[in-house]
């Protein structure tokens, strides 16, 4: 009985909150904020506020997560479009999101609540602990295997990167597929571009990556390619994004460019 | 061998405190064992048993017996009188433990090959035959490993690191020593380490799952096998810096056993031929009995080991790390004490594996786990950083910081003006350069025991990420840790239960130290 009337109460006060504070679906927000971690029965569930309202981030999976949660103990720089979807974990979803993890330490960043029954997660793909389901790599049932028509003609590849940083754990899969789309078109020219980019985060700051990382990820880039195997010399260029910045998908500008003439 | 009464209890005890004193009784003094000393030349036998303290240590030589006698891995190559033996003793599971070592100093007073100056002692400048100048490896178990600093990539070309390495603390005089030290001729860093099983190297070569040639937690570049320039799967060492068992094998002559010559050719495919063949686990547990009995859990003793597959993740159940089937579950009822007391060990042995994988607590600020993907903090378990199907290892590139040798987490005795004991590791702090990012938990600067990785990549975010060994023998070779500071399985237990605030009741700890002793 207390229980239920707790809930009630709970939801109708959040509901109230965001009634008055929360952006209408389809708004673009960009704003960096401390990640809060949301335990749940089955596995944890990421949120962010921003503004007096709490974002829904991603949920607890494995390294093949399509978003794959932030760290505490840092800011996350989040992306996204506010959806119509009910809200999960308390949180209002943006769909697509896209987060980046700030480089520097925020001992700020340390918030982890309690179970709240209000709060049920399915956990697909897997559960906190070993998965008697599907595997992380393994492919999404239903998926289909066929191969993509091998590319002909110049191939521009673009590399993402996160904030301020350059190459990571998000890049292996990455530089395998541009040594074998170069073998696949013979290419014999190699050029790669490295860009700093820049946020116009939802307040009207500007974010920008530090001077040197459009040269760090070229040269980086170039190196790794060379040393796993890509014998092309390649040409390097870096260039400044930064005023290209507008709060539209902005973490396109932290990339590098590859382009591989046959 | 141990006479199998070692554990005892009575029978009117009720089941759960059985199983709790099982584990405080079935690890008895550890017993006296064997020492193979090099150019001994008694043949290995296809498969043998040494006692410890937990039960018995079994290995299997699947290609038949081995002959010792000329045989590389077992005669003294060097000016020093070591073999590999010396270090990797067939009775600890080809590793070695500190009660064997402090025995070995009593009998021989010092005088054997492996309390060598050149890593056996703190610092080679230090006295011969002293204790204290060896007390590292008689307390810990530690040899001391000397590094060039800065690194050098595998072409010898110096790497420019991304952080600088002042000496805070440096007990045995090495790290400032005008030969030795950091700044001193040979620029070389000297950090204090365990040797690590040489069994079920298969397993731990394998280049299955995860390998590529880029190494899957940092997009770097995977080391690759000079002969066959493959990429390899970096899981050897406590900071991945050999490639193949080859070149671990040929610097392993050259440092350890002051061999001046390069092995030949022929000397390291011998190395790696046995190395290849070799098996080990516990084969009996004083508490539970045999762990190769026909139909008993096919995670257990070293003939699983042999038929086992390798590089699979198993942190699933499908594969599961130490399959156990679930054959030590719900045993059915016994009368005797005896019979009583060996269900009540498996049952617990059962429970532990079942605490190993399934028991959740939040995974915290642990570079290389946390930051590749899963999110810092994770609600997992211990098969999440231990998922290598049979080793717990991690499959690919198996270094992760847990704090072993980082500050806050690494031990470190209290200092006050009443202790007794004084830190006999060194520290180092560790500055992060402006242009690198930092270490992701630590920040910029960083006290550590042994920057591990780091060593040899050069990079903050690798400052204190150690390569995980495999959990095959634990019983014969305390104590554990890459800088041996867990001293036996409870400890170890107790680190993690500090480290991850993890809350573990008395009954899952033992049940834990439990299964992890029948490895
Ligand atoms: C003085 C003692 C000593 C001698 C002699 C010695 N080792 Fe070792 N061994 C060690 C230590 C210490 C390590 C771990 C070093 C580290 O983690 O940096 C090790 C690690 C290893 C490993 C890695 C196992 C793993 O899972 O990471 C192998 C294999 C090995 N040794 C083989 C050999 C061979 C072959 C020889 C002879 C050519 C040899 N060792 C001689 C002390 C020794
Ligand atoms: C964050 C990842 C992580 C988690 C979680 C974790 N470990 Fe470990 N474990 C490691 C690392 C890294 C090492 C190697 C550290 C070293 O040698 O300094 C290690 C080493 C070990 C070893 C080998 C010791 C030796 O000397 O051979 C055992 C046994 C072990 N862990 C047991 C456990 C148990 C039991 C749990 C659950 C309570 C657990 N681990 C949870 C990362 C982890």
């Amino acid at each position: 009985m207390k229980h239920w009337m707790r809930a009630v109460i709970g939801l109708g006060f959040l509901a109230s909150l965001s009634a008055v504070a929360a952006p209408p679906p389809g708004t673009r927000l960009s704003f960096v904020s401390c990640p809060v971690v949301r335990d749940t029965r089955s596995v944890p569930c990421w949120t962010s506020d921003y503004q007096g309202d709490s974002y829904y981030l991603t949920i607890q999976s494995d390294v093949s997560a399509a978003v794959q949660p932030p760290l505490l103990g840092h800011r996350v720089l989040v992306e996204g479009i506010v959806s119509d979807k009910p809200q999960i974990c308390g949180g209002i979803v943006l769909e697509p999101v896209r987060l980046s993890v700030m480089p520097e330490l925020d001992a700020n960043c340390n918030t982890v609540l309690p179970v709240d029954e209000r709060y049920v997660i399915d956990f697909n793909p897997r559960p906190p602990g070993p998965s008697g389901g599907r595997l992380a790599f393994d492919p999404a049932p239903g998926a289909t295997s066929a191969p993509p028509a091998p590319p002909v003609g110049e191939q521009q590849l673009p590399i993402y990167f996160d904030f301020d940083r350059a190459v990571s754990f998000r890049h292996p899969d990455v530089l395998l597929n541009i040594i074998k789309v170069a073998g696949q078109v013979k290419a014999t020219r190699l050029k790669i571009t490295g860009v700093r980019g820049a946020h116009k985060l939802s307040d009207g700051t500007l974010l920008q990556e530090s001077t040197t990382i459009g040269r760090k990820r070229a040269e980086e880039v170039a190196a790794l390619l060379k040393g796993a195997g890509l014998t092309l010399d390649a040409e390097l260029d870096w260039t400044d994004a930064v005023a290209e910045a507008d709060g539209v998908d902005d973490w396109q500008s932290r990339r590098a460019t590859v382009v591989l003439t046959p | 061998m141990l006479p199998n009464n070692v554990f005892r209890c009575r029978p009117w005890l009720p089941l759960a405190t059985l199983a709790f004193s099982g584990a405080l009784l079935a690890q008895s003094v550890e017993p006296a064992r064997p020492w193979w000393s090099p150019g001994e030349d008694t043949p290995l036998p296809a498969t043998l048993e040494y006692a410890n303290g937990w039960g018995r240590f079994g290995l299997v030589n699947a290609d038949g017996p081995v002959t010792t006698d000329g045989h590389p891995f077992f005669e003294a190559l060097g000016s020093n009188g070591r073999g590999c033996v010396t270090c990797h003793q067939p009775a600890d599971a080809m590793s070695i433990s500190v009660a064997t070592i402090a025995r070995r100093w009593q009998e021989t007073e010092g005088k054997d090959p492996l309390f060598a100056a050149i890593d056996g002692r703190n610092c080679p400048h230090l006295p011969a035959g002293d204790a204290a100048a060896h007390s590292l490896l008689l307390k810990r178990g530690l040899i001391r490993v000397s590094l060039p600093w800065p690194p050098r990539d595998s072409s010898g070309t110096a790497i420019t690191p991304g952080f600088s390495i002042e000496v805070v603390r440096d007990p045995s005089g090495c790290n400032t020593h005008p030969e030795y030290g950091l700044d001193g001729e040979r620029h070389e860093i000297s950090v204090y380490r365990r040797p690590r099983s040489a069994i079920n190297l298969r397993y731990v070569t394998a280049a299955g799952f995860g390998v590529t040639p880029f190494i899957g937690k940092t997009g770097m570049l995977a080391a690759k096998d000079p002969e066959t320039g493959k990429p390899v799967n970096m899981n050897m060492m406590a900071d991945a810096r050999e490639a193949t068992l080859k070149t671990q094998a040929n610097s392993a002559a050259n440092g350890h056993m002051q061999v001046v010559t390069p092995l030949s050719a022929e000397q390291l495919a011998r190395i790696q031929a046995f190395e290849l063949q070799l098996y080990g686990a516990q084969s009996w547990s004083n508490g539970a009995g045999s762990l190769v009995e026909t139909g008993g859990p096919s995670g257990f003793g070293p003939r699983n080991l042999r038929a086992g597959r390798d590089g699979v993740l198993g942190n699933n159940t499908s594969n599961y790390v130490f399959p156990m089937e679930d054959k030590w579950a719900n045993l059915p009822e016994v009368e005797g004490a005896d019979a009583m007391a060996r269900r009540a060990f498996r049952e617990s042995v059962q429970r532990g594996h079942d605490v190993f994988f399934y028991r959740t607590f939040w995974i915290k600020d642990a570079t290389h786990i946390n930051t590749v993907g899963l999110g810092n903090p994770i609600k997992r378990t211990c098969a999440t950083c231990h998922g290598m199907h049979m080793t717990g290892m991690d499959v690919a590139n198996g270094w992760m910081d847990l704090g072993t040798t980082n500050a806050p987490w690494a031990l470190e005795p209290p200092e006050s003006p009443w202790a007794k004991e004084l830190p006999e590791l060194p520290l180092f702090k560790l500055t992060c350069n402006a242009d690198q990012p930092p270490h992701p938990f630590l920040g910029r600067t960083v006290y550590t025991q042994d920057p591990g990785r780091a060593l040899i990549s050069g990079k903050c975010e690798d400052i204190g990420a150690i390569v995980i060994q495999q959990f095959r023998g634990l019983a014969a070779r305390a104590p554990y840790f890459s800088n041996g500071s867990a001293a036996n399985l409870r400890e170890l237990v107790d680190f993690y239960d500090r480290r991850f605030n993890i809350r573990y009741t008395e009954q899952e700890k033992a049940d834990l130290v439990n299964f992890l002793s029948v490895l």
